[in-house]
């Protein structure tokens, strides 16, 4: 799920970027330290969106560095248990598949696929109904239910299924 | 759910993410009754959502947190149920739930977390496969259920497994600092890394390195490919192999993810089957290094090792002129390649076509040892000062070499006997076997044939008079 919050951040700044510019530094550096990032409470920093507002700085006795506590605004993505999600097919074996949604990698193990769709090796690995109506492959979109997330200092890692009612390919590479 | 991007946000503090969320929850089950909340506060998983790793908070705020997200995450889950009867099938979601986990084995995870339940795991338990994804591991019992199910899957193809190591065996290698004075002309011969499938040596600039690919090895791999599923695995690290895939199968038609490294063996110095999804007794190996499968011989053809760059030649002591330096290679139609694939051909058509045992008991390392003993069948060879005095024959490799190739091994003549191996044409057995018209070859015969699975022309080594030859 996508939100749209206020973080709070001190930001350490160098007496060099002082000056005129002072804001705009801080402001790359604020996206540049935090953009791309994740979280185990937020998720993953898609994009910040505004500055509420710079606190005073504080001067730290030595190093001349100044620390100002910064109020952004940022789009967040974090995925839940229950969550059901669109991602697309990275990697198809005979263990499952690998998905990803945005920063989120999703593994659906060949356990929660449905019985009736069988793994096919070749050149492009698929799992494949009986009548090959339907087909699961590399860049196939899939919709499937997260089961257990895990959020890393960079990177989201998700157990999905495909086994429920409504889930499962929803846009094959090869008919498209 | 797009209802967030334009919610109010006030307060101040970096915790608002819990405000924001129950504000949103409020939007959400605005529509849902209010027992919902009690069978939820009943519910079984408020255990599992600590994926919080970088709390700096008090526990209360964090456990305050969490029932916002469940309650989150609940409504999810219940979405598109109507509001009657919610509560039941609630109920049963939830005893479907705590009964799954209560009896999941946890067959493996994926970043930490049980591939079938999703719940956390922390233990370390089972095998490693970083080769596939970054982050998957699978226990040992996984392991062996998905074996089997590919076993019969491959069986039904036709097809068993094989595993390629890549150094001297589909090619060679060398640092571009190694490279000799009379090499250097190697760098104006280097084919286009543009498209790679029509070269078989390439400068690999970004890795300080140049690749010879071995004669015939795209043959090889297209014919093989056809009775084996293929694995790479070398001791060579990742990025190293995953750029030798490219080169020996740049559309990705061979090996798919099965470009096994160092970095993914579970033993120092050793490659082992517990990383290749394959039943051992339906796994070939091709390898120029016996002692990296001490457990897998049975399964292993020793390659005869290809060395075309000088710097090869000399990390494995030879003194001689490498292939690169004499302007030269090994023969395409009747190298190592084409030798091993006629095998491979064997190996398999026997697999198939002539066990007559159940399909599921056959046992390639079986069909390898009857093949391998097919080679030399009906030869009778006695040693002439091959073996060190006292040495006792029966131990020494050469010996062992000649029976695993079905020929027989005898310390005395007699008129039974078919072949004389020596390295001095003078000693009194050569001189025999010239006299009776026996053939009087060289050790060489032996190893060559050994690597090749083919009995060599036995004119192709001669004995010489005298000690050294
Ligand atoms: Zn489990």
């Amino acid at each position: 799920m996508f939100f749209h919050i206020v973080l709070e951040r001190n930001m350490q700044l160098h007496p060099r970027h002082f000056g005129r510019n002072l804001r705009e530094n801080l402001v790359s550096k604020l996206m540049k330290d935090v953009e791309g990032t994740c979280s185990g409470r937020h998720g993953f920093v898609v994009a910040i969106t505004g500055i509420e507002n710079v606190g005073k700085g504080l001067i730290r006795d030595g190093t001349g560095f100044v620390t100002f506590p910064v109020k952004y605004q940022c789009v967040v993505f974090r995925p839940f248990k229950g969550e059901v999600l669109e991602a697309v097919v990275t990697m198809v074996n005979k263990m499952g598949f690998f998905a990803e949604a945005g920063p989120v990698q999703i593994f659906v193990s060949n356990h929660l696929i449905p019985d009736d769709m069988e793994f096919q090796s070749g050149d492009m690995p698929n799992y494949t109904t009986s009548d090959g109506s339907v087909k699961i492959q590399k860049d196939s979109e899939v919709r499937l239910k997260i089961i257990g997330t895990r959020v890393d200092a960079t990177e989201i890692f998700c157990i999905g299924t495909i086994k429920d009612d409504f889930l499962g390919v929803i846009n094959d590479p090869t008919t498209a | 759910m797009s209802l967030v991007t334009d919610s109010p946000v006030h307060s101040s503090s970096s915790d608002d993410f819990a405000a924001l969320l129950d504000a949103e929850l409020e939007v959400g089950s605005s529509g849902s009754s209010p027992d919902e909340e009690d069978v939820e506060a009943d519910g079984d998983n408020n255990n599992d959502n600590n994926d919080d790793h970088d709390d700096d908070d008090d526990l209360d705020s964090q456990r305050n947190k969490r029932c916002k997200t469940e309650k989150l995450e609940d409504l999810e889950e219940s979405r598109g149920s109507t509001s009657q009867g919610l509560i039941e099938d609630k109920i049963v979601i939830h005893a479907e739930l705590s009964l799954k986990k209560d009896i999941c084995t946890h067959p493996g995870s994926f970043g930490q977390m049980c591939i079938l339940c999703g719940q956390r795991l922390d233990d370390e338990s089972g095998v490693t496969f970083g080769y596939i994804h970054k982050g998957l591991r699978l226990g040992n019992d996984e392991i062996v259920r998905l074996r089997s199910t590919d076993m019969k899957n491959l069986l039904r193809h036709k097809k068993l497994y094989l595993v390629l190591d890549l150094d001297h065996t589909l090619l060679n290698s060398t640092q571009l600092m190694h490279l000799t004075p009379d090499e250097e002309y190697l760098k104006g011969q280097s084919d286009s890394l543009q498209d790679v499938s029509r070269g078989s040596l390439f400068m690999l600039d970004f890795m300080h390195m140049m690749t010879k690919l071995r004669p015939f090895v795209r043959t090889f791999l297209k014919e093989a490919s056809e009775m084996f599923e293929m694995y790479i695995y070398t001791m060579g690290d990742r990025p190293y192999a995953l750029e030798m895939a490219k080169l020996l199968d740049p559309r990705r038609e061979y090996f798919s993810d099965r470009v096994i490294s160092r970095d993914d063996g579970t033993q120092k110095h050793q490659k082992g089957l517990d990383v290749v999804l394959g039943q051992e007794s339906a796994v070939v190996i091709l390898d120029d290094t016996e002692n990296a499968w001490m457990k897998h011989k049975d399964n292993l053809i020793l390659m005869e090792r290809y060395h075309y760059f000088a710097s090869s030649c000399h990390q494995f002591g030879y003194k001689c002129k490498s292939l690169s330096q004499l302007k030269s290679d090994e023969s395409e139609p009747d190298g190592a390649l084409a030798s091993v694939l006629k095998a491979l051909r064997q190996i398999h058509h026997m697999f198939f076509d002539e066990l007559d045992c159940n399909l599921a008991s056959r046992d390639v390392r079986q069909v390898l040892k009857t093949v391998q003993e097919e080679v030399l069948k009906g030869c009778k060879i006695v040693f002439s000062h091959v073996f060190p005095t006292n040495f006792p024959a029966e131990s020494h490799p050469l010996w062992k070499m000649a029976e695993q190739l079905g020929a027989t091994c005898s310390t005395e003549t007699d008129l039974s006997v078919t072949h004389v191996v020596s390295t001095d044409a003078g000693t009194e057995k050569s001189r025999w076997a010239v006299k009776e018209k026996k053939f009087l070859v060289h050790p060489r015969w032996i190893e060559a044939t050994n690597y090749l699975w083919q009995k060599q022309p036995e004119e192709n080594f001669p004995v010489s008079q005298g000690k050294n030859q």
